[in-house]
């Protein structure tokens, strides 16, 4: 019996710290998405789920290329006339157009087209060079007019927010919980996600990496204090012919595939639309992904 | 605001400004503070194995009702799980040697039960699993950071189960009887409803009885948060709140033989079939890395949803002088790969003609299940189905109990027995990486429980 109490004592000296988290779950933007808050009250964390449900609501609502009756669509039937838009929209606009120049072109909302083109399923159904230049042509940010709140797309041309959208739903609805609350949270749409710092002030948030093959072989788990993490990749979208493997990261200024780009790269950066829009580039980079993330300086993972 | 690259050195910091100018208009960033830390209580699972052995040697009550009260205190080692389970029974027997009986048993559960994950030099960080319910898409889910050096274990949970049993004998013309019995059982996760059907049959004038019973169950498992996918990441995520379901059928044939005046013999057969959710919900398997052995992640754990159980059982009751000595062995093998031994021991000595004592030892022992594991390796493709339980891991264990009991009136009796069991593990960790290598990792416990009782009986 002597055994029995003296391990009992050992164990309450050794007593754990517990941390509560409330989650609330629900689906937009066609992926799962959480908020995850540290307390104990469930009220709390259903009045902060309702804010963040509504707002990637309303951001899908009005971007989704889905929707006929989204002001994204409105403006991709605009058939060459000019539209006026929102403050919103025309901020949203205004960031596209900055990425686009520093990216040299690489990063171009007008590229979303080219999927007419290629559909990467798998297969080795490799569009001809013919059905690509056809396109190019109603690609490209320098074609189009804008001067705010006015946009001009020429006829043909659409726009989307495909890698915008989503990481900007992730900072909006961050900065309502954070407008409302002070406790740590964190925003996760889809596994884009952002934390408003760390638990009970000191603890790093664990996020499950899933790794991109099927057999959980290199998943990982990243502690993060502060700031966002975003995803590019996607490792069952590619097409096969030849022996080349055609990488679903089209390059909006050729139109075609960028040569083996790593298989996935996570990005951690301050805000989710940086992480996205940083992620995309390094994608973009091709076999040259690994020193862009170098000389940029920035803390991401990635698998080839 | 205008930006061009050319005046930065790098896209990202360029981004960063743009990112900044495009959120400006939404309000400052709110300030981190520090919560309460705040405790939960805590699930987990663990079945305590707890027998209310009521029918020990008592004398015909044909016409009487016979009810039963006792407690039951159960408390493992190390502050892991305590149990108290008060039971109330009563019998009626009826002139035609037909009975009805009918058992309430609560059981409440307090403590810590392991996490699955093993021990680690640094603090651990594991999450629980959530602790409110299986109704909407609202859950609450807490990490506990577990000290260094020490099996993880999942604090402060508390349940209560609640379950009543209902049984009826009747003979049925000159040499058979049939009988009947059924219960539910509930707790906070987990909902259980069983029957038995049963048949005996004397003959070699009633020196042998034939029984034949055939029993069904049902559970069902609603854990809080959901079912976890198995072997999926372990990071509190809900998934699959639906109920999932356990069926079982099971079926006997034993033989009773009276050897001579001082034996009685059994011989049993039992066979069950169980199909459906048989994971731990709670349960998870930490996978190491292969140099050090510290912990990389830890996933849910997964079995098989079926499993097929066979044993057989020799009992044999033994009167010498005015001792009966109860003397059996049971083996045990199923599907899973668990083979087991029980061998068991008990005399009940009179020591007045009004108090017994009945001193008692059991030997356990059993292989471990094919998919039982301490840990996974990490860089290594995952099992089909993975699971640290101590319950399917080898071990032998020993069994000591003393009851005594005091005959307050002819067909009354106050009793008490108090039983201590040891287990200890067999695997070897000897080749087992880094950290973890001849470390004893089973995680089995010992325990003591107490019974106190009382039993009488009025017309």
């Amino acid at each position: 019996m002597t055994k029995a109490v003296l391990g009992f004592q050992v164990w309450r000296k050794n007593m754990m710290i517990k941390t509560d988290i409330q989650i609330h779950a629900f689906r937009a933007m066609a992926s799962p998405c959480e908020l995850r808050v540290e307390c104990n009250d469930p009220k709390t964390v259903w009045q902060l789920g309702a804010i963040v449900e509504a707002e990637a609501k309303r951001i899908e609502a009005k971007y989704s290329r889905y929707r006929d009756d989204s002001m994204l669509s409105q403006i991709n039937a605009a058939n060459g006339a000019p539209i006026e838009v929102d403050r919103e929209t025309a901020g949203l606009l205004d960031y596209a157009a900055h990425c686009y120049a520093l990216s040299a072109g690489q990063f171009d909302i007008t590229s979303g087209i080219l999927r007419r083109a290629w559909r990467f399923d798998g297969s080795d159904n490799i569009p001809s060079k013919n059905d690509i230049e056809k396109l190019l042509p109603l690609i490209g940010w320098d074609k189009v007019i804008w001067e705010a709140p006015y946009l001009t797309l020429k006829k043909g041309m659409e726009i989307d927010f495909g890698g915008l959208g989503k990481e900007y739903a992730v900072d909006r609805a961050l900065l309502l919980v954070q407008e409302a609350t002070q406790r740590p949270a964190l925003v996760n749409f889809g596994g884009d996600l952002r934390v408003s710092g760390p638990l009970r002030g000191e603890k790093p948030w664990q996020i499950t990496l899933q790794s991109v093959d099927n057999h959980n072989k290199r998943d990982g788990v990243l502690a993060v204090t502060q700031g966002a993490l975003a995803t590019s990749g996607d490792a069952q979208r590619f097409l096969l012919k030849d022996g080349v493997r055609y990488s679903h990261i089209l390059d909006p200024r050729t139109g075609w595939p960028v040569h083996n780009p790593p298989r996935s790269i996570t990005v951690s950066a301050a805000t989710c639309m940086e992480a996205g829009i940083l992620s995309t580039l390094a994608m973009l980079q091709g076999e040259g992904a690994e020193d862009f993330l170098s000389t940029e300086k920035l803390r991401a993972w990635f698998i080839r | 605001m205008q930006l061009d690259s050319k005046k930065h050195k790098g896209i990202a910091s360029a981004l960063s400004l743009v990112t900044a100018g495009l959120f400006a208009a939404t309000g400052a960033q709110a300030q981190i503070n520090d919560d309460p830390v705040t405790t939960s209580p805590q699930p987990a699972s663990s079945s305590v194995q707890s027998g209310t052995d009521f029918n020990d040697d008592t004398y015909t009550d044909e016409g009487l009702i016979r009810v039963d009260a006792a407690i039951l205190v159960y408390q493992e080692d190390g502050g892991r799980v305590q149990a108290i389970e008060p039971v109330v029974g009563i019998t009626y027997n009826f002139e035609d040697d037909s009975s009805l009986s009918l058992k309430f048993t609560a059981d409440i559960l307090t403590g810590a039960s392991p996490y699955g994950a093993t021990p680690w030099q640094d603090t651990q960080t594991l999450f629980n699993p959530p602790s409110t319910g299986a109704s909407g898409s609202t859950g609450t889910v807490s990490t506990s950071d577990v000290p260094p050096d020490i099996l993880p274990l999942a604090t402060g949970f508390s349940d209560q189960r609640y379950s009543v049993d209902a049984a009826y004998k009747t003979p049925w013309g000159e040499s058979n009887t049939l009988s009947v019995s059924a219960g539910i059982s509930r707790e906070t996760d987990y909902k259980s409803f069983y029957g038995n059907v049963g048949y005996a049959h004397e003959f070699n004038q009633k020196n042998t009885t034939l029984s034949l019973s055939a029993n069904v169950e049902y559970d069902i498992s609603s854990p809080r948060g959901g079912h976890p996918t198995p072997l999926s990441i372990s990071d509190g995520t809900t998934f699959n709140l639906e109920n999932d379901h356990k069926t079982i059928f099971g079926g006997l044939i034993g033989i009773s033989q009276i050897m001579n005046r001082r034996w009685l013999a059994q011989l049993n057969y039992n066979v069950s079939t169980s199909s459906g959710y048989q994971t731990d919900p709670y349960r998870v398997i930490s996978v190491v890395d292969p140099v050090t052995g510290g912990p990389v992640r830890y996933l849910n754990e997964a079995r098989p949803r079926s499993r097929l159980r066979q044993s057989v059982y020799f009992g044999n009751k033994i009167a010498l002088w005015d001792t009966v000595t109860d003397l059996s062995a049971r083996i045990y093998r199923d599907d899973w790969g668990v083979n087991s031994l029980t061998l068991n021991l008990a005399t009940r000595v009179p020591v007045t003609n009004r108090f017994y004592v009945k001193p008692g030892v059991r030997y356990y022992a059993q292989s471990q299940a094919d998919f039982f594991n301490y840990y996974l390796l990490d860089g290594q493709a995952l099992p089909q189905f993975a699971s640290p339980d101590a319950r399917l891991d080898k071990f032998s264990a020993f069994t000591g109990s003393l009851m005594a009991g005091y005959k307050t009136s002819r067909t009354g009796e106050i009793y008490a027995r108090i039983t201590r069991y040891e287990p200890t593990g067999k695997t070897s960790t000897a080749n087992a990486p880094g950290y973890l290598s001849g470390r004893d990792l089973f995680s089995g416990t010992a325990s003591t429980s107490m019974i106190v009782g009382y039993t009488y009986a009025f017309k």
